[in-house]
């Protein structure tokens, strides 16, 4: 029929059985857990500096504080707990994005097939050869500049919604080169055939027949880019670029890397946690893809 | 012969196209935000009345954008890239210096972790589930996996301040050249950020190497080349190797533009004075110039090395039918 | 028994698959021998055996399966205890082995003439050029016209058939005096079957050579083998000569395969006799296999002591030995 029963069902067996996947899903899962009421175990406030000023900043990490404080007094463990929401809306928006665009772009192509597949995927290819990371911090940067003085400005966490979106508009070529591959080997089997000859409407067709037989594969390179989002997001805050009233990881980095060799914690910290979400995604898309499309192992 | 020929134009057009748009791009927006002269009012607040005219005339400001766009473009072909503002000194010279530095750092990085990935990939492959194999294999993730910055500021948190072996920043030491002489001072420089990128570009080259190796040993004709008598090792570097690195050549293309895009990471790591901080500072100055010579400069690189490595791909290939 | 030693000698070979999911006896104790200039039919289902044992010959058995016993003789020489330099010598040069899938057994990214000349020159001290001319005068040996051009083309630019015709010539190359063909002509059209096989008759009666021929068609057999030796679920169930198998066999499981292959000079629509059988039942699966003797659960003259015993081949006539506890053989606990 059109909705594949048993194929999601076998995928979630055969993935409890791959060890890397189901490492990878505990990862995620941790995060999110994390990311979901870890606010509420904190032991401080995100902004509470008062470490500055009993001058224990920069301090080592301790029972009162257990990942030490930072540069500006701040807790690290609460900061980095208070990281996770972000990378997730960092993570899952710019897919939410990505993919809305991916698979429209990939999947018309790979439906309609000639003029219409020729030039949605030189499109395609246009975006793929684009320096991605340097035109986002290039049009971050003007974007802040241009956005002074208008009603925009106050916007809450502006700045990180702008790298949401980039992230999404620049991140969706590798999801469309799929969606139109999975789109290409689906519009032709029989069951499509079917669905036409009782009547089905195009849309019909594309949302309620393929799209489900295609997600299987959409969902291992959505779960990598859910990743990559979120470590470019890091890197741009890194660089300085972030969203100064958002808290996310890479913003830790960037504002204690000059005290590296004095507070290491304070940058380790934040990057364990980027380190694990990251590989935790990596595995889970690993998992994903064997559990989906079974590799002959003798 | 003439179907290789064709298709290379063919890709030569479009890469062309696409450089075209990228500039277009960076150049309508860069506009959309500001000026020249209005950057150097804001930096030189008592500048003349003269000297701005002089600005305006040279950067054309009286006509509308796209003529603008094709005189910069006009320039661009013939090489000359202005000046920079924030320098004043010539943006192409200042590209091939800085440049210099972040390329002296990633072709290396490639060339060596191309080579690793092989000898890592066929001692894992040949060995398939062993504990070689997996002990290779779970390296090769951990290190696709690790962010490259973080790697780097492991790095230089345990090598440079705890060990105090290498040196925590910069290309070059300012005074004391390592030995008494630069060109060691500038390898020992080099280490840590060359350990960096070289990591990660093996462990994904390995991963993929590794993935295609075992496929194609277990194709019927490399059983039949070993029931031909020819030794393993030929075996398995000539007949195998080069089924399964074909396509780890095309992520090498990738690979190097990943490289190159993150660059401003990687060299405000280790405070490398190369490309990327370059392009960081020139973005922090709203140096117009320098940002679009330098936008121009790496999507041609990255477009030239991706039409590379496709040609090479149907080169070496003799299944690969153009059409 | 024949009065000249046999050039193959395999004596209870076993071939066991290593699984996560358990030990499965590919190979379980099979007998066979090649004599010099004859061509021997190893024939049996998919799943029999019979392509992991001449694998085993060339010990080309791939992991996660192993040789586990027995003893493979070649000229005289224990095979199974040859070091790899006598090993890469033997490979190619004295045995030969031609795989089942031509389109497969070919490196698609060299020349044909690259593949052959390379292994031509690995086995003799000899010049590019006359490495090149002995590979085209084997190509014009095995029917292909215009050699010299063959020679610079890639393999995904030949039929098929040319294909097969290339992997017998890589055979050739060295004048082995032993070729090991697996089912060459399976994957090849009907058509075209018919000419490979006379080309291989032809071949080894001109060069003298023996011949292992595995096979699943009896069809292909009757036209090459002089002796069969039919195999199931790897074992041994009948040895002899192709006239004797063919028209005398002894073993229920011969029989059924005979009676199963479709015979062109049979009329099946109208006579009731005799008809076209199948064998009720499937092949077991290899990870538990059945006790006793392998065919008891599909063998219509099985007894209990056939599902205990484990029959041993015994020779019902000179040069004749079956495998079945209802025709005389042994039994040994299974």
């Amino acid at each position: 029929m059109a909705r594949p029963p048993g194929q999601f069902r076998q995928g979630w067996h055969r993935l409890c059985r791959n060890r890397s996947g189901l490492l990878g899903l505990s990862l995620v899962a941790f995060v999110v857990l994390v990311a979901l009421i870890g606010p509420e175990f904190a032991p401080y406030t995100p902004n509470d500096q008062s470490a500055m000023l009993s001058f224990t900043a920069k301090g080592a990490p301790t029972w009162a504080h257990l990942f030490g404080t930072d540069r500006n007094g701040y807790d690290v463990l609460t900061r980095v707990i208070y990281g996770a929401p972000t990378a997730l809306a960092v993570g899952l928006g710019a897919m939410l994005v990505a993919s809305v665009i991916g698979i429209l772009v990939g999947g018309i192509a790979g439906y309609l097939g000639g003029t219409a597949d020729e030039l949605l995927m030189r499109f395609t290819e246009f975006f793929l050869v684009i320096p991605v990371f340097i035109m986002i911090l290039a049009v971050v940067r003007l974007f802040s500049i241009v956005v002074v003085g208008t009603p925009l400005e106050r916007l809450p966490f502006l700045n990180l919604a702008t790298i949401i979106v980039l992230l999404g508009l620049f991140g969706w070529p590798p999801i469309a080169r799929l969606a139109r591959a999975e789109f290409l080997r689906l519009k032709n089997m029989d069951f499509v055939e079917a669905a036409r000859c009782i009547g089905a409407q195009p849309r019909d067709i594309l949302f309620r027949h393929i799209l489900p037989n295609a997600l299987p594969s959409l969902v291992v390179v959505i779960a990598l880019g859910i990743g990559g989002a979120i470590l470019s997001e890091s890197m741009i805050s890194f660089l300085g670029f972030g969203d100064p009233k958002a808290i996310s990881w890479g913003q830790l980095l960037y504002f204690n890397y000059e005290v590296l060799r004095v507070s290491p914690w304070a940058v380790l910290a934040p990057g364990g946690a980027i380190f694990i979400t990251v590989l935790g995604f990596n595995l889970l898309a690993d998992g994903l893809s064997d559990a989906f499309n079974p590799r002959l192992k003798q | 012969m003439v179907g290789i020929l064709r298709y290379l134009i063919r890709r030569l057009l479009f890469s062309m196209l696409l450089v075209l748009g990228v500039s277009a791009i960076i150049f309508f927006l860069l506009n959309a935000i500001g000026n020249p002269v209005d950057v150097l009012m804001a930096d030189n607040p008592g500048i003349t009345d003269q000297a701005l005219a002089a600005v305006k005339a040279y950067y054309h400001l009286d006509a509308p954008v796209w003529q603008r766009y094709l005189i910069w473009l006009g320039h661009v072909a013939q090489l000359d890239f202005g000046t920079s503002i924030s320098t004043n000194l010539p943006v192409g010279g200042m590209l091939l210096t800085f440049g210099a530095e972040t390329l002296k750092l990633q072709i290396p990085a490639i060339l060596l972790a191309l080579l690793m990935a092989i000898a890592f990939a066929a001692v894992a492959a040949v060995r398939q589930y062993s504990r070689t194999d997996f002990g290779v294999m779970s390296a090769a993730l951990f290190g696709h996996s690790l962010p490259g910055f973080l790697l780097g500021v492991l790095l230089i948190l345990i090598f440079a301040y705890w060990l105090g072996i290498f040196p925590s920043y910069g290309a070059y030491s300012t005074r004391n050249p390592l030995m008494g002489s630069y060109v060691i001072d500038g390898a020992w420089h080099m280490v840590l950020p060359l350990t960096m990128l070289t990591v990660f570009n093996t462990a994904t080259l390995t991963l993929l190497l590794r993935a295609n190796l075992v496929d194609v040993l277990r194709q019927d004709f490399i059983m039949a080349a070993r029931a031909s008598g020819l030794p393993e090792r030929r075996v398995v570097f000539h007949h195998a190797l080069r089924n399964a690195i074909i396509p780890v050549l095309t992520y090498l293309g990738i690979l190097f533009g990943l490289m190159l895009a993150t660059a401003p990471v990687t060299e405000s790591v280790f405070t490398w004075p190369g490309a990327g901080a370059l392009y960081l500072s020139a973005i922090q100055a709203l140096d117009y110039p320098l940002i679009m010579g330098e936008t121009m400069v790496v999507t041609v690189m990255l477009v030239g090395f991706t039409l590379l490595t496709d040609l090479a791909y149907v080169l070496i290939d003799p299944r690969i039918r153009l059409d | 028994m024949t009065d000249v030693p046999p050039l193959l000698n395999v004596r209870n070979l076993k071939v066991h698959f290593f699984t996560q999911a358990g030990v499965a006896p590919a190979v379980d104790g099979i007998d066979f021998r090649v004599n010099p200039r004859e061509t021997l039919g190893l024939v049996g289902e998919s799943g029999s055996g019979k392509t992991m044992a001449s694998l085993a010959v060339l010990r080309l058995v791939p992991p996660p399966a192993r040789i586990v016993s027995g003893s493979i003789e070649f000229q005289n020489r224990d095979l199974l205890t040859l070091d790899e330099a006598a090993l890469r010598d033997l490979r190619g040069k004295h045995v030969a082995m031609i795989f089942q899938n031509p389109a497969y057994s070919l490196n698609p990214i060299f020349t044909i003439g690259d593949q052959l000349t390379e292994i031509l020159r690995w086995h003799e001290p000899v010049s590019r050029t006359a490495a090149r001319d002995r590979a085209a005068d084997l190509l014009r040996l095995v029917g292909i016209a215009d050699p010299l051009q063959r020679l610079r083309q890639f393999p995904h630019e030949l039929s098929g058939g040319m294909k097969q015709r290339i992997c017998i010539a890589r055979a050739l190359l060295c004048n082995p005096a032993l070729i090991l063909a697996d089912e060459p002509t399976t994957n090849l059209d009907v058509t075209i079957q018919a000419q490979i096989l006379d080309l291989l008759a032809e071949l080894r009666d001109r060069l003298r050579m023996a011949m292992l021929l595995v096979s699943h068609d009896m069809g292909v057999v009757a036209r090459m083998a002089h002796r069969i030796t039919v195999v199931y679920a790897g074992r041994t169930c009948e040895t002899g000569d192709a006239r004797t198998i063919f028209h005398t066999p002894q073993h229920p499981y011969t029989r059924a395969l005979l009676e199963s292959t479709p015979r062109i000079d049979h009329d099946y629509e109208h006579a009731t006799r005799p008809t076209l059988r199948t064998i009720g039942g499937r092949i077991p699966n290899l990870a538990t296999p059945p006790t006793g003797c392998r065919f008891h659960p599909r063998c219509a003259e099985a007894t209990e002591e056939c599902a205990q015993l484990r029959p041993v081949p015994f020779e019902v006539a000179p040069g004749h030995s079956v495998s079945c506890l209802k025709r005389g053989s042994p039994g040994v606990a299974a």
